[in-house]
């Protein structure tokens, strides 16, 4: 053995390769040749694994931040809150022995400028010397906050947000009258520790006046919707236990103290639950865009296995066991999807601190990440997709057989992939769709939508199938352009299955939230103001009532007006449960979770059908009764006869259900869950709530400016909610919601088109022969186009057509039961679809066989 | 015949699915014994590739019964026929079906690392050697030229000291004079071997250097007769 041959081969024997498993060392042989043929089937895993990541990241950022400056959040360590009703003495103290101790009111009111001409709602906040205990108020105009809040001769101070000024067209310095008070503005808040706290959504720009400045207003009556709240912060240093346990002990030592206790690490509920649904339907839309790319795994790797065949029926041909071979190919593709899942995981990594840019000002973000288990969710994923769709086309890899190296048998196939991979591969399908639901915020609609998604799958699949077998049993008549792009379409190895998959599901998506989407704005936009009312009136005193019916007809004779007595309370008990109890259906969770409106009334009310049960009689007399609104009684297991035990201005009452009643919800006229006999609330003092619809033609005619105009004036403590203003705010976050969908559901296209670029890259070689044999026997290039143009734009015009259907059903599906809305079809929708869908399809489809057009037969055919 | 390397008796096997099916191999049988050299001739399409995949555990007869090595092929089912093939028999094809993705050293080994030999790489750079490429160990295939690679073909059929030595054409893709190289390496190390060889070849006079030539026609032996193999010796 000469020197040269020893250091040749020891290289090999000895590198560290040489130890793996036999299996990894022939991977590892795949794969150093570099990753050519692999970059379609690496975007995919990527992309979709890094949409997944991205929005994991983002919400536990979000969850955490929200979680981690719960007590700036809440204000305090433990918050508990009533309803227009200070603290008693007794509890006060219990209070303060265990720190300090701050008390803040909050309401709606309507502040004006003293000359009446402008005026706006107003979402005010009270707070004591003590605010805030946590965190600090910054302005912008006053020296110091607590300052700017005390009272000089007749007026007191007030700051508020900079929308507040411009919506009333004042200045810091400028008088603002609120109520029955006259207020200055102070300063303009730039920053509010515990804006978050209600999780609401504002109805007006926010402001904050001092205690004695909100007794001076007028606007704490009894029955008033005043929000009291007293945060805690605790002496020394306060563990989360030791947090929960005064939380607890305040709840048992007081039972009925008809508070609501909060606690740092669930400042707030509403928000963060909101974030884990939005973030639900992003994870479910990037999962969609996951098996959108698991399309192009898998036309990656039959790719890949075909390209191989000859090395696999070589080592078969050397000994090679199936095992061996599907290892082998196995670790190959396992190794390169853990390099897509990184990058995809690098791409979700980054998310979070890139959101943050732009979500700084408007939400708690401390904790950019990264966060490992929102991570590796997303591999999961990834890794569970990358099987799902290479199993298949592996399984074939291991029963090629070695004869295919004999002349002429090249293309001999093996067996059926073997009954334990099938098995194999539904578990793999059954733990993706299993993981899906089971991260899921609302696992029940999860499983829809995963079903959905499957049976969508599916039904492409059928399509795909359906076109082939359709193009082949066309008659081989007409033009041969035609001809030929009927063959394009059946023909073995042709584009058509994966065409179809990937572009059908992506558009499939779109289309359904476009449709989804269309139906929320119209009927946030278009269909409420017709049967919505203009104004809503708050806090009307019982004796003004008829004062401000009358202010109204004068300046709008047509309006009809609807007038209901509301009292404020909150659930106690279901059944002899205790709320704290009951682990409520996620949609009626909000029933239970605190302050109420309630009302009673002699009669049912116009707009509720009554589905079980029966309305009392008049002049009824007997144990109280309550009618409940049908569907939340259902979700939460309530039937007629069932026991409701409610706290009203700190008195407990127990109520029977008389009936059940259907609500219209989105209707926005006057609702209540629970409407409850006369006689229940005899005596409790309450107030009034109207409503008021103006005609066209008094809209038109400035009235409801009018109308603003003379009650903030004439009835300084009524609350007007102009409607059209809310649902402008509501607006406004549903568009931003559906842009970040639309976003989301853009990878998914996306997702779709590389695909789809990648199954006609792979179709190149193919063409280009067809091209040139065709060319050589005298087809010219605008022939061979038209063929191309056909071939396309019939798999785009199917594809689209399928999309638009089933989008729509699913939209319909979601409006229909998800949203429980009346559904429209937007006939623009589908036709972008269309247009969008034959674009795409013969746009690719022509940029990659350009290409084709141009070659010269020469150097094919000396090839051959 | 207990002791033949090879033996097939009535063998039949039909190929392809419904109308397209044929009727390839018609009964045959033959037995060739242990260190003898057999040349299969015959026209195209007369069923020799298919005889010599069917001695191979490649192809599964309809009827008839094929035993190689004292092993009834019938009764192995495919990976028992991979692992059989691994530890009895060489194959050298016409194309040479190196591994395109392993050097001519790797693939040289493969069959030695398929049964775990720890002494893989040593025992192919020696086989290696004995085929005059000691100084091409580290090349890809693409980088050898035809002889060059058949070579390796060869070195890898024997790295694992089979006990038969089967060779479809294996001159089929190579010029005349590279292909005589081919061809004396191929007979040189039978006999340094000492394994059975079945070579499948459409020159006569190649097959005449075996001791015994096998004649096919239509899936049908029409004859045998002695080659100058032995006496040659
Ligand atoms: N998969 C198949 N289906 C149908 N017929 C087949 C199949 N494979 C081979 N045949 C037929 O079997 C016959 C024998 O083929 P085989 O390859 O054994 O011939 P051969 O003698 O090796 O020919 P050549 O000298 O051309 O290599 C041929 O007629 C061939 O057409
Ligand atoms: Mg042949």
């Amino acid at each position: 053995m000469t020197a040269v041959t020893e250091t040749a081969g020891e290289a090999a024997a000895t590198s560290p390769v040489s130890r793996l498993p036999l299996p990894l060392r022939f991977a590892a042989r795949e794969l150093r040749g570099g990753l050519r043929g692999f970059a379609v089937f690496i975007v995919c895993i990527a992309l979709g694994v890094g949409a997944i990541a991205a929005v994991g990241s983002i919400s536990r950022a979000l969850v955490d931040g929200i979680s981690e400056q719960g007590q700036t959040i809440l204000g305090g360590d433990v918050s508990v809150s009533l309803v227009h009703r200070e603290l008693p003495e007794g509890e006060l103290a219990g209070l303060e022995s265990l720190g300090e101790v701050s008390k803040i009111a909050t309401l709606r009111a309507m502040a004006r400028r003293p000359d009446g001409e402008t005026q706006t709602l107003v979402e005010l906040k009270a707070v004591d010397d003590a605010y805030p205990l946590v965190g600090e108020l910054e302005v912008s105009g006053a020296d110091t906050a607590s300052g700017a809040l005390a009272a000089t001769d007749d007026t007191h101070g007030l700051l508020a947000e900079a929308g507040f000024a411009a919506r009333l067209g004042i200045e810091v310095g400028d008088a603002v009258e609120i109520g029955n008070g006259r207020f200055t503005l102070s300063g303009i808040i730039e920053q509010e520790p515990d804006r978050l706290s209600d999780g609401g959504i504002g109805w007006g720009p926010r402001a904050i006046v001092s205690h004695e400045g909100l007794e001076a207003s007028g606007l704490v009556q009894p029955g008033s919707l005043l929000r009291y709240t007293y945060r805690v912060l605790l002496d020394g240093v306060a563990s989360d236990a030791r947090v929960a346990q005064v939380a607890e002990g305040l709840e048992s030592e007081f039972p009925d103290a008809g508070w609501r206790v909060r606690t740092r690490d669930n400042a707030s509920p509403r928000l963060k639950e909101s974030i884990d649904r939005f973030s639900m339907y992003l994870v479910l839309v990037g999962l969609t865009a996951l098996i959108v790319g698991g399309v192009g795994v898998a036309n990656a790797v039959t790719a890949y296995v075909e390209r191989r065949r000859e090395g696999i029926a070589t080592l078969k041909s050397l000994g090679a066991s199936r095992r061996v071979v599907f290892l082998t190919y196995l670790s190959a593709i396992l190794i390169l999807a853990a390099g897509a899942i990184l990058i995809g995981l690098a791409f979700g990594a980054a998310a979070p601190p890139i959101a943050g840019l732009f979500l700084r000002d408007a939400l708690p973000v401390t904790n950019y990440g990264p966060f490992p288990g929102e991570l590796a969710k997303a591999a999961l994923y990834g890794l569970l997709t990358a099987l799902a769709f290479a199993l298949w086309p592996l399984g074939i890899a291991r029963e090629i057989p070695a004869r295919a190296l004999f002349q002429g048998r090249a293309q001999d196939q093996g067996a059926w992939p073997a009954r334990w991979l099938t098995v194999l591969l539904a578990a793999v399908v059954l733990a993706l769709c299993g993981l899906a639901i089971l991260f899921a915020a609302d696992r029940f609609l999860a499983a829809i939508i995963v079903g959905s998604a499957a049976a969508i799958f599916v039904a492409l699949r059928l399509v795909a199938w359906g076109i082939m077998a359709g193009a082949r049993a066309l008659p081989r008549s007409g033009p041969l352009a035609w001809r030929m792009a009927l063959t394009a379409i059946h023909r073995p190895g042709a584009v058509t299955p994966s065409a179809v998959l990937s572009l059908g599901l992506g558009l499939t998506l779109l289309v359904a939230v476009a449709q989804t989407d269309g139906n929320l704005t119209r009927q946030l936009t278009v269909s409420l103001p017709d049967r919505a009312p203009s104004f809503f009136f708050l806090d009307i005193p019982r004796n003004a009532a008829e004062d401000l019916r009358q202010t109204i007809e004068e300046v709008a004779p047509d309006a009809t007006v609807e007038e209901v007595p509301m009292l404020r309370g909150r659930i106690v008990s279901l059944e002899g449960v205790p709320v704290s109890e009951i682990e409520p259906h996620p949609d009626a969770a909000w029933v239970l979770r605190g302050d109420r409106g309630l009302t009673y009334a002699e009669t049912p009310p116009g707009n509720g059908e009554i589905v079980a049960g029966s309305w009392w009689p008049e002049n009824y007399q007997g144990e109280p009764l309550v009618s409940f609104a049908a569907e939340l009684a259902e979700q939460l297991g309530l039937e007629v006869g069932d026991r409701v035990e409610v706290n009203v201005l700190g008195r407990t009452i127990e109520a029977r259900i008389a009936n059940l009643r259907k609500v219209e919800w989105e209707s926005l006229s006057i609702n209540f869950v629970m409407v409850f006999s006369p006689n229940t609330f005899a005596g409790a003092p309450h107030m009034v709530l109207a409503t008021a619809s103006l005609s066209d033609a008094e809209e038109r005619g400035g009235a409801e400016a009018r109308l603003m105009r003379e009650v903030t004036r004439d009835f300084p403590t009524v609350t007007m909610v102009r409607v059209r203003e809310a649902l402008n705010s509501i607006n406004d976050i549903v568009r931003q919601l559906a842009w970040a969908i639309r976003g989301a559901s853009g990878f998914t296209l996306l997702a779709g088109i590389v695909v789809l670029g990648g199954a006609l890259a792979a179709s190149h070689r193919h063409r280009i022969h067809d091209a040139v044999i065709l060319k050589t026997l005298g087809a010219t290039r605008g022939r061979l186009l038209w063929t191309y143009v056909l071939e396309f734009g019939l798999l785009g015009l199917v594809t689209a057509a399928f999309a638009t259907i089933a989008g729509t059903i699913a939209a319909w599906a979601v409006v229909t039961f998800v949203m429980q809305l009346d559904f429209v079809v937007f006939p623009w929708v589908a036709l972008a679809a269309a247009t969008g869908a034959l674009a795409v399809t013969i746009g690719l489809g022509l940029v990659g066989t350009w290409r084709v057009l141009g070659q010269r037969p020469g150097p094919w055919l000396r090839n051959e | 015949m207990s002791h033949s390397a090879i033996s097939v008796e009535n063998v039949h096997l039909s190929l392809g699915d419904a109308a397209a099916r044929v009727h390839v191999l018609r009964g045959l049988d033959v037995h060739i014994g242990r260190g003898e050299a057999v040349g299969i001739v015959g026209p195209s399409g007369s069923g020799k590739s298919t005889l010599l995949m069917t001695m191979a555990g490649l192809e599964r007869p309809d009827e008839g019964q094929v035993r190689v090595a004292g092993e009834d092929l019938g009764r192995l089912d495919e990976d028992g026929l991979a692992r059989f093939r691994g530890e009895n028999v060489g194959l050298v094809f016409q194309s040479f079906h190196l591994i395109p993705n392993m050097t001519a050293i790797e693939n040289v080994a493969v069959p030695l690392e398929l049964t775990g030999q720890p002494d893989a790489f040593e025992r192919a750079r020696a086989a290696l050697e004995r085929v005059g490429l000691s100084h091409r160990l580290d090349h890809y295939p693409t980088a050898l030229s035809g002889g060059e690679q058949q070579r390796v073909a060869l070195a890898r059929a024997l790295v694992t000291e089979p006990k038969i030595l089967f060779a479809d054409e294996p001159t089929g893709n190579l010029d005349g004079e590279t292909g005589k190289q081919i061809i004396e390496l191929v007979f040189a190390l039978q006999r340094e071997h000492q394994a059975t060889l079945v070579l499948v070849t459409h020159d006569e006079g190649l097959a005449a250097r075996c001791d015994r030539v096998i004649a096919m026609r239509d899936g049908e032996i029409v004859g045998g007769e002695a080659g100058i193999g032995r006496a040659a010796e």
